[in-house]
């Protein structure tokens, strides 16, 4: 799912700072699940804010809070309708894709984003995630065990290891797992070795066509039932 | 009459709690294995906040006659309690007792108005007969007791022996009753039932109990020296003293065979022997009791019994014959079978026999007898053939419990006057779904062990010389943590709509208990009956998607802090430092509970249900409301529950930072909590807190005058 991280206070209240009636928008889906923009950040985030008002003294904003089930979704803005009208910002928790849709949506609002979308990733335990996977657009985890060594591995590198490991850990940092030596590790139990005696030529992560799109309905024909491919 | 309450008790159809609106919690075993449905689980809650007379209030509402089962109710709340699977049951029956002797008679409001003509008669004073007295009043009916004793009370008085319940107590349960306008005839046994409602009366409750003792059928057993247990019992307590020699042997393994057995130690026998036909795991009577009389030098002997009585120089001789265990009889209690030639004699002064006793109900009543001269009654209605004649108690079930004759009276009193009102009877509604299944290995190994607290008893040499009471009561510290280790059996989390849930798995994570799981379908549920309530899951819920089944515990916090808050408002205190202090053990009630009346001025305490319930968003609000200072105190290791530092230090570190970022001093937010030995040096560590805040708000309002 997609990981998100709840900014600075500082920083949030920089941006609402212009603004007199902010909605704090939150969304049920990733940002919720990773506890950055849940209904139960919103509301923590709304009181945080309350807070830093009566400290300042000049406590002007009229903040109001609600949490979306998605807002990547146009179906699930319209619920907004509503409330939206009475407001000068959207403090938006979701990832930056439900930012733009907000935003999209309601051309006349200003949109602030509220957390920071850091990657694609899933849980260690209680508190604690990690990167798994770039959406570089050409998996390749097929070859390398099921680890994907663009996220994995500090360098990215697609024809690992590099001279950087040792004993099982990366030169970038002693607390790190060396993705190939996992990588060759579970390669080995799998008895597919012969994967990494291979050459995988580099990859131009900056000719990726963006933004990208994926269409997955077709043109469909006319009356004598052609569909084009 | 209307279906709510009529003088603050629970009438009419349904006898069982009623259920409050948005109420999801399930009634808990102990709750449903008490013939009078106590809400036990409420009181001990109240308990073990130190809350007592409130505990009491509950007690009161359930059972009209609390004072006299918390000394002998045979408490089968405490077999069915979960607790029970964990390491030992609530001591239910001591926290109880610990509750009335506490409150004492302050809670006693007996007046009853009458509001209805149609007179009652009741037949026999016991519990069944009081408690239909007791309820009857209160429905505004006007009612007569009937006693052939002297007294009332039936057993209470007359079989129960005054070690176990001092007289004293079941004086001022009578009394109560007295004082409510209820008419008794003493000496005065009902022969006729025409007679009774020639003299006016409209109905009819025949609770004679059960007093006459069974024969053993055999030779000589009709020889003077030997008696039978009931009579044995009703003339000790009547204050005759039955001269019984040195050498008594009892008959029987209930607790009236028991019973007897230590009264006889209590009036001066040397030497007396119990002897039980089958072995010790089958004796019907109280486990602890049958102990206590081991102790008192009771001799149990097990597997005999006598075959025949002789009567020769003064003396009896008893022959008695071994037994052997054979097969369960239908009710699965294995059949003692003699074994040949393994007679033995006894040479006795006195044999008491205590093998069960009949109700003996005059044939001149006219009611159709069942099994064992038990009075047959319609299971609904309560009714006898005879119309208007309702009965109940041991004169319908044999011989059973004062809880169960309590319920028996308490029923028979609301379909009396469903009788008297002309109203169909309603089958009893469950109020509440009961709580069902047992708890699984995995939420008991993580359940903290605690054993029960034991109250003191009397020393056996001590106890033995006479009559006096014998079980001392819990203090007060003992009872709170006996209470505390309740495990809120029902009234744990729920998920409020499974589409609030964003599945983040969140609550299989953090409960400590492991109580949350996914389903086949992939959705997260949470098994009411393995849920401790600790309320871990509710607070961490990211899409606040969990809801404690009970309403009051719901927005409790938030109830008591917009309540501080208005009061540090209006008395405009400054600078204000908020505390939410656990309510549970040491902090509610003992010697914790003064240190905040003490604390220096301007501390105000939001009282919560322990801290693991206590939000990020709370302690935030805490300082929204203006707070300086805000503290959270918790029982530390002595908590009852699992994991519940952790969580309060997590949400405190998460709260830190914020302060952090808002140039606020992290500092101003701390968590106090107990130590292994007690409350350590809570008290100052809270001064020095208060001290500290004290500065930072001084400096503060400093800098503020600086910038103007
Ligand atoms: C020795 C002993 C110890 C016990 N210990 C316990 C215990 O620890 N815990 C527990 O829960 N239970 C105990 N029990 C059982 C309990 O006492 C009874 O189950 C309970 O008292 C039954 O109540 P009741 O109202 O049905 O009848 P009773 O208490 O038997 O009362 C019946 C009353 O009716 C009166 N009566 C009978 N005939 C007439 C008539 N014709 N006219 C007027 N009055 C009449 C009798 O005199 C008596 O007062 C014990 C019983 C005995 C004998
Ligand atoms: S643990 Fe508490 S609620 Fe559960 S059965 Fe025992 S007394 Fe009742
Ligand atoms: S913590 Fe809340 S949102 Fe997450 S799975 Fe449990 S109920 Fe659902
Ligand atoms: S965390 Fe606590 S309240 Fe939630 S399911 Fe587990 S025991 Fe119940």
């Amino acid at each position: 799912m997609i990981v998100a991280e709840q900014k600075k206070l500082d920083e949030i209240l920089r941006m609402v700072a212009p603004y007199e009636r902010v909605l704090i928008l939150g969304c049920g889906t990733c940002v919720t699940v990773c506890g950055a923009g849940g209904e139960h950040e919103v509301s923590y985030l709304h009181n945080a804010l309350k807070v830093a008002q009566r400290k300042s003294g000049n406590g002007t904003h009229a903040l109001s809070e609600y949490t979306l089930k998605r807002q990547c979704d146009p179906e699930f803005l319209d619920m907004l309708a509503g409330r939206v009208e009475d407001v000068d910002a959207v403090l938006s928790l979701a990832c930056g894709i439900g930012v733009q849709a907000v935003s999209e949506r309601f051309r006349q609002l200003p949109v602030l984003p509220g957390v920071n979308t850091s990657f694609m990733g899933m849980p260690k335990e209680w508190g604690i995630w990690d990167e798994r996977c770039a959406a570089c657009g050409d998996c390749r985890l097929a070859e390398t065990g099921g680890i994907c060594p663009i996220t994995r591995c500090t360098k990215g590198i697609l024809n690992g290891p590099c001279a950087g490991t040792k004993s099982g850990k990366c030169e970038a940092s002693r607390e790190m797992d060396c993705a190939w030596v996992q990588i060759y590790q579970r390669l080995e139990g799998l008895r597919q070795l012969d994967s990494m005696r291979r050459y995988y030529p580099p990859r131009n992560f900056r000719v990726i066509p963006r933004p990208r799109r994926i269409v997955a309905k077709s043109t469909a024909g006319g009356n004598d039932g052609q569909v084009a491919a | 009459m209307s279906s709510a309450t009529a003088g603050g008790i629970r009438t009419q159809t349904e006898t069982r709690p009623k259920k409050a609106p948005c109420d999801h919690s399930l009634m808990p075993p102990c709750q449903v294995a008490c013939p009078l449905h106590m809400d036990i689980r409420e009181y001990v809650d109240l308990t073990a906040q130190g809350r007592i007379m409130e505990a009491l209030q509950v007690i009161r509402d359930g059972n009209p006659f609390p004072s006299i089962c918390a000394h002998v109710c045979t408490h089968p709340c405490e077999d069915a309690c979960r607790r029970g699977q964990v390491d030992a049951p609530i001591a239910i029956r001591a926290v109880k007792r610990f509750a009335v002797e506490f409150g004492g008679d302050r809670m006693i409001r007996p007046e009853a108005e009458t509001s209805h003509e149609q007179k009652v008669a009741v037949v026999g004073s016991g519990p069944a007969g009081l408690a239909c007295a007791y309820y009857l009043r209160k429905l505004g009916y006007p009612v007569t007791i009937f006693e052939a004793h002297s007294e009332l009370g039936g057993m209470l008085r007359v079989g129960i022996p005054q070690y176990r319940l001092p007289r004293e107590v079941l004086d001022t349960e009578i009394h109560r009753l007295t004082s409510m306008g209820v008419e008794i005839r003493t000496n005065a046994r009902v022969v006729s039932i025409d007679l009774l409602l020639e003299m006016g009366y409209r109905a009819v409750f025949l609770t004679i109990g059960a007093h006459q003792g069974l024969k053993m059928g055999i030779e000589g057993e009709d020889s003077p020296g030997v008696i039978d247990g009931a009579t044995f019992l009703r003339e000790v307590n009547l204050g005759l003293k039955p001269s019984l020699g040195e050498k008594v042997a009892v008959v029987g393994g209930g607790n009236v065979a028991i019973d007897a057995a230590r009264t006889a130690v209590r009036l001066g026998v040397k030497q007396v022997k119990v002897l039980y036909r089958r072995s010790r795991a089958e004796m019907p009577a109280n486990e602890e009791e049958v102990s206590q009389a081991e102790e008192e030098g009771i001799a149990m002997v097990f597997l005999a019994a006598p075959t025949r009585v002789r009567r020769r120089d003064g003396h009896l001789e008893v022959t008695c014959i071994r037994m052997e265990l054979g097969e369960p009889d239908a009710g699965g209690r294995r059949q003692p079978v003699p074994v040949p030639g393994s007679e033995f004699q006894e040479r006795l002064d006195a044999l008491i026999t205590a093998i069960g006793q009949a109700p003996q109900a005059p044939g001149s009543f006219g009611v159709r007898l069942g099994r064992g001269s038990t009075i047959q009654v319609d299971p609904v209605t309560m009714t006898t053939n005879r119309a208007g004649v309702f009965a109940g108690g041991d004169a319908v079930t044999g011989p059973a419990t004062v809880v169960e004759a309590l319920a028996a009276g308490r029923r028979a009193a609301t379909r009396i006057s469903d009788y008297l009102q002309h109203r169909y009877p309603l089958p009893e509604k469950e109020a509440l779904d009961s709580l069902a299944g047992d708890l699984r290995p995995e939420t008991v190994e993580a359940i903290r062990k605690i054993g029960r607290f034991e109250w003191e008893t009397a020393p056996a040499e001590a106890r033995a010389q006479d009559f006096a009471p014998i079980d001392l009561v819990y203090d007060w510290q003992a009872a709170i943590s006996e209470a505390r280790r309740c495990l809120r059996c029902g009234m744990g989390a729920e998920i409020l709509a499974q589409d609030r849930c964003a599945t983040c798995l969140t609550c299989l994570r953090v409960c400590p208990y492991h109580v949350p799981q996914l389903d086949q379908a992939g959705s997260v549920q949470i098994p009411v009956d393995q849920c401790q309530a600790c309320g871990v899951c509710v607070v961490e819920c990211p899409a606040r998607a969990i809801v404690l089944r009970k309403p009051h515990d719901r927005r409790h916090i938030d109830r008591e802090l917009d309540h501080i808050v208005q009061t540090a408002v209006q008395s405009n205190t400054k600078p204000l430092v908020i505390g939410f202090c656990c309510q549970y053990g040491l902090f509610g009630t003992g010697s914790l509970a003064g240190l905040w009346r003490k604390a220096a001025g301007g501390i105000s305490i939001v009282p919560v249900l322990c801290t693991a319930r206590v939000e990020a968003d709370h302690m935030l609000r805490a300082f929204e409301a203006g707070a300086e200072g805000v503290f959270i105190a918790g029982c530390g290791v002595q908590c009852a529950r699992e994991n519940t530092d952790f969580w309060v230090q997590q949400r405190i570190a998460k709260v830190r930072r914020t302060l952090a970022q808002l140039q606020l001093e992290p500092e101003r937010l701390q968590f106090f909590t107990t130590t292994a030995g007690g409350n350590g040096d809570m008290g100052q560590r809270l001064e020095a807190f208060a001290e500290r805040i004290g500065t930072l708000y001084l400096a503060s309002v400093l800098i503020q005058e600086v910038q103007k």
